[in-house]
């Protein structure tokens, strides 16, 4: 069998709380970045406290969440994290949210690479039925990214969010596991 | 739609720590129901024991992977009985013990009706695949009891039980899906 956490670009890793709180800490001062990722204010964080909460995060993780780090093949770094969480079990559905807090690696088919790990890893290993997302529509990288990798648009929240002055929806989209498995031959 | 908590017989309720506790501490003094239900050697918990172990699974709160319940009858509201079910998540199938402590509601279909309602709640309502339990030789009225629900015998481990001399197979019994829906008549959410 093929390594089922490996991609193209990619690997999907343990997240380390001290590796990871400090760059997530770095990622969070980048305002563009947590503007994509979250439609909360940014705010920054310090690593110290970064750290404490994802050690508290880590240790209520259950069967139900699979949280991962994203990991470059060919010199290792660490460069954004990737979180699906079952919240209906007798729907087989979870959610899934991805974010490349390293900037130079955005635009190289990276997040496509991911998604598309995160993708067999519902499908194949934890038998799900469907994943959903939600992206903003001020980030037309990552809706192609979705696209491409066989996300389909399901509906929008109107003018959900407000950003420098102009409202934009939240895009909600989602794959069939029927989908997936004709999309990849199986 | 159909009320999945309530058949002929009986319903099935959530009691308190305290009640039930009380019952099942007095249940498992009945060694013959213990050596039914279960292939450990019978002990005796104390009724404070089970209530706090009852009281802890009402403090992790709901888990997807768990589903229990007390059974009671319809006709006079009598505390008898308890089922659970155990999900694997991940392949989306399910276990089920059953176990009705009043003897005097043994034999007459009572545990057939349970089974039935505990089936109808794990495909129906959990939407599971598959549904397996385990059994002892020595007890041929669940036996009937499980194949009348719609179980077929999957296979045993042969001679894994003691009991007073013996020798005994563990038997292991399964129901599929499309079995069960297969054996519905009429609109399931009639």
């Amino acid at each position: 069998m093929n390594d089922i956490l490996k991609g193209e670009f990619v690997r999907l890793s343990s997240i380390d709380p001290d590796e990871f709180g400090k760059a997530f800490s770095r990622w969070h001062r980048d305002s563009e970045f947590m503007r994509f990722l979250d439609s909360s204010p940014s705010q920054l964080q310090s690593q110290k406290g970064m750290q404490k909460s994802l050690e508290e995060d880590l240790e209520k993780q259950k069967n139900d969440r699979h949280w991962f780090t994203i990991r470059a093949l060919d010199d290792d770094k660490l460069l954004g994290d990737i979180d699906l969480s079952i919240y209906n079990w007798t729907g087989r559905d979870a959610f899934v949210g991805l974010g490349i807090g390293e900037r130079d690696f955005w635009g190289k088919g990276y997040g496509t690479d991911v998604m598309k790990v995160i993708l067999r890893y519902a499908f194949t290993e934890l038998n799900l039925q469907r994943l959903t997302l939600t992206v903003f529509e001020y980030n037309p990288r990552a809706v192609r990214a979705y696209e491409k990798t066989g996300f389909r648009h399901e509906g929008r929240l109107r003018q959900f969010l407000n950003r420098e002055g102009r409202r934009w929806d939240m895009l909600f989209m989602g794959i069939l596991r029927h989908e997936w498995m004709e999309q990849n031959g199986q | 739609m159909r009320d999945l908590f309530r058949g002929e017989l009986v319903r099935l309720t959530s009691e308190e720590p305290g009640l039930r506790a009380q019952a099942e501490a007095r249940w498992q003094r009945d060694t013959e129901f213990h050596r039914l239900a279960d292939s450990d050697p019978a002990q005796i918990i104390s009724e404070k024991k089970l209530k706090e172990w009852f009281e802890k699974q009402i403090e992790n709160g709901f888990k997807p992977d768990r589903y229990s319940f007390a059974v009671r009858t319809l006709a006079d509201d009598r505390h008898i009985a308890f089922f659970a079910l155990w999900l694997d998540l991940i392949h989306n199938e399910a276990w089920v013990g059953i176990g009705i402590g009043e003897r005097e509601f043994w034999g007459k279909g009572y545990g057939t009706e349970m089974m039935k309602l505990c089936l109808q709640y794990a495909f129906t309502e959990l939407n599971v695949h598959r549904v397996s339990l385990g059994l002892h030789e020595y007890n041929p009225r669940a036996l009937r009891s499980y194949q009348k629900a719609g179980f077929r015998m999957e296979g045993r481990t042969r001679q894994d039980l003691m009991r007073e001399g013996k020798r005994y197979d563990s038997l292991w019994m399964g129901i599929l899906r499309e079995e069960w829906m297969q054996m519905q008549t009429g609109d399931l959410h009639e």
